[in-house]
């Protein structure tokens, strides 16, 4: 292959093997083509400056961490969005449902928690005035041993109380007369409204106060 | 500028550096032609003489695949790979481009994330590496533009696109690489890119199409301007006797 100076610059742009062999012969015997050449391969040369492979140990290393921790950050993307992938395949209809719903919810919950202090309030007095079942079959049961025990020392006093001797003697008389309307009005009450404490209380000193004027009695016959 | 080229005289430079033409030939690799004739300069077999070699050509594609696969499936260790066959040649490549190393290894990572974060879009229409190192240079310019705004917040200089060259390791001829460096930075950014990927980088015009989505002959052609340009700037006043060129 013959190739001249106007050959070239198209065979320094797209020259094959044989295109640059045939310039190298050329230029043996054309000291300007030697010239452009030696140049124009001397650049490929030169570029061999810019080559830096010096390694850094450190750089795969920050490589893979990053590379890690962007992993784990699809990773709960991807969980994230599994979780709430359910949302858009329900209709628009739904969505708004939902989210009515827990406006309500949160709403109540809000309500809830401010109301709370006065309701614990009301319920701490219901416990303490309120009998449960249990405790009221107790009191139920002592009242009327109780009873029983002062009927017992009614029915002791009985002769001196119907024939009072003394006026002190009438006067007990009388005392237990408005006693033991005391107690048929509370025992009324108590057995309408059997879980009030309170009443049961009352009912419990009335009998107390009728035991101590009998034993009075029966003191004073002595 | 170019005068710093002219620090050395161009022949006498070239003429002391017997062992960058040893390595010149010695980075044309496997599968490009030999050198033609005793320049060394490197002219692509695959292109022109057809004769290259078939199974080292498979079987780059076949791991080049591989690899791709493993990536795809999220697999550390072939990244690692990735990393030891090109981190090197990456960070060269990023390195001239962005002027400096601190930027150039950033630029590396953040090659690899946005490698780790695509590859369920990598479809296979160019290798795999290719489709990396396309990659790399849409990274380092992005790189660039972002610290040219910065610049043009933090200062009213003139904005020329041209790298921040910063000192490298002593070489066998730093003022032939200085020279070598700022010419480059005057080159439009394709007449350096191909410059760097083919005569820095040892890849061929089909690889350089692929990574810079430019046909092979307009990379060919973009080379050749790249050097005309670079031999003006470096070269020292010829005689006289030396013909015009086209």
């Amino acid at each position: 292959m013959n190739v001249t100076c106007k050959d070239r610059e198209r065979i320094f742009e797209d020259g094959s093997a044989a295109d640059w062999a045939a310039l190298e012969a050329h230029a043996a015997a054309c000291a300007a083509c030697a010239e452009e050449v030696r140049a124009w391969k001397s650049l490929s040369v030169a570029a061999k400056q810019l080559q830096d492979y010096s390694p850094n140990p450190q750089l795969w290393t920050r490589i893979e961490r990053a590379l890690v921790e962007e992993d784990a950050r699809k990773a709960q993307r991807a969980a994230r969005k599994r979780w709430l992938s359910f949302f858009p395949a329900i209709s628009v209809g739904w969505q708004a449902a939902l989210a009515a719903a827990f406006v309500l919810i949160l709403t109540v919950s809000v309500g809830w928690k401010l109301l709370v202090p006065v309701s614990e309030v009301d319920r701490g007095q219901h416990d303490q005035s309120l009998l449960k079942s249990a405790a009221l079959k107790e009191v139920e049961s002592t009242e009327r041993a109780y009873e029983k025990a002062i009927d017992k020392l009614a029915a002791e006093a009985k002769p001196q109380l119907e024939d009072p001797a003394t006026p002190l003697m009438a006067n007990y008389h009388e005392k237990l007369l408005v006693l033991d309307s005391a107690i048929n009005d509370l025992r009324a009450q108590a057995g309408l409204n059997p879980s009030n404490a309170q009443l049961r209380h009352q009912l419990l000193a009335t009998y107390q106060e009728k035991q101590q004027t009998l034993e009075e009695v029966l003191e004073a016959r002595k | 500028m170019g005068t710093m080229g002219l620090a050395l005289p161009w022949k006498a430079r070239i003429a002391s550096a017997p062992r960058e033409a040893a390595a010149a030939s010695a980075v044309t690799r496997a599968g490009d032609p030999a050198t033609a004739g005793k320049w060394g300069t490197r002219v692509e077999g695959s292109e022109h003489l057809g004769s290259g070699p078939q199974g080292a050509a498979a079987e780059a594609a076949t791991e080049d695949a591989a690899l791709a696969a493993a990536c795809r499936a999220g697999d550390l260790r072939a990244y690692e790979r990735l990393y030891s066959l090109h981190g090197a040649k990456m960070k060269n490549l990023a390195r001239n481009v962005l002027g400096s190393p601190v930027d150039a290894e950033d630029a590396v990572q953040e090659t690899f994330l946005k490698v780790q974060r695509s590859i369920a879009s990598f479809r296979g229409q160019s290798s795999f590496v290719t489709w990396t190192y396309r990659i790399l240079i849409n990274t380092c310019y992005d790189a660039r533009r972002s610290r040219l705004r910065k610049k043009e917040v933090t200062t009213d200089d003139d904005s020329e696109e041209t790298p921040r060259i910063e000192p490298r390791a002593p070489g066998a001829h730093p003022s032939l690489r200085m020279a070598l460096e700022c010419a480059l930075g005057k080159l439009t950014r394709h007449q350096r890119d191909v410059f760097l990927l083919y005569e820095v980088e040892g890849f061929r015009h089909a690889e350089i199409a692929g990574m810079l989505e430019i046909t092979e002959a307009a990379s060919k052609n973009t080379l050749f301007q790249a050097k005309r340009n670079l031999r003006e700037m470096l070269e020292p006043p010829r005689s006289s006797s030396a013909p015009s060129r086209a």
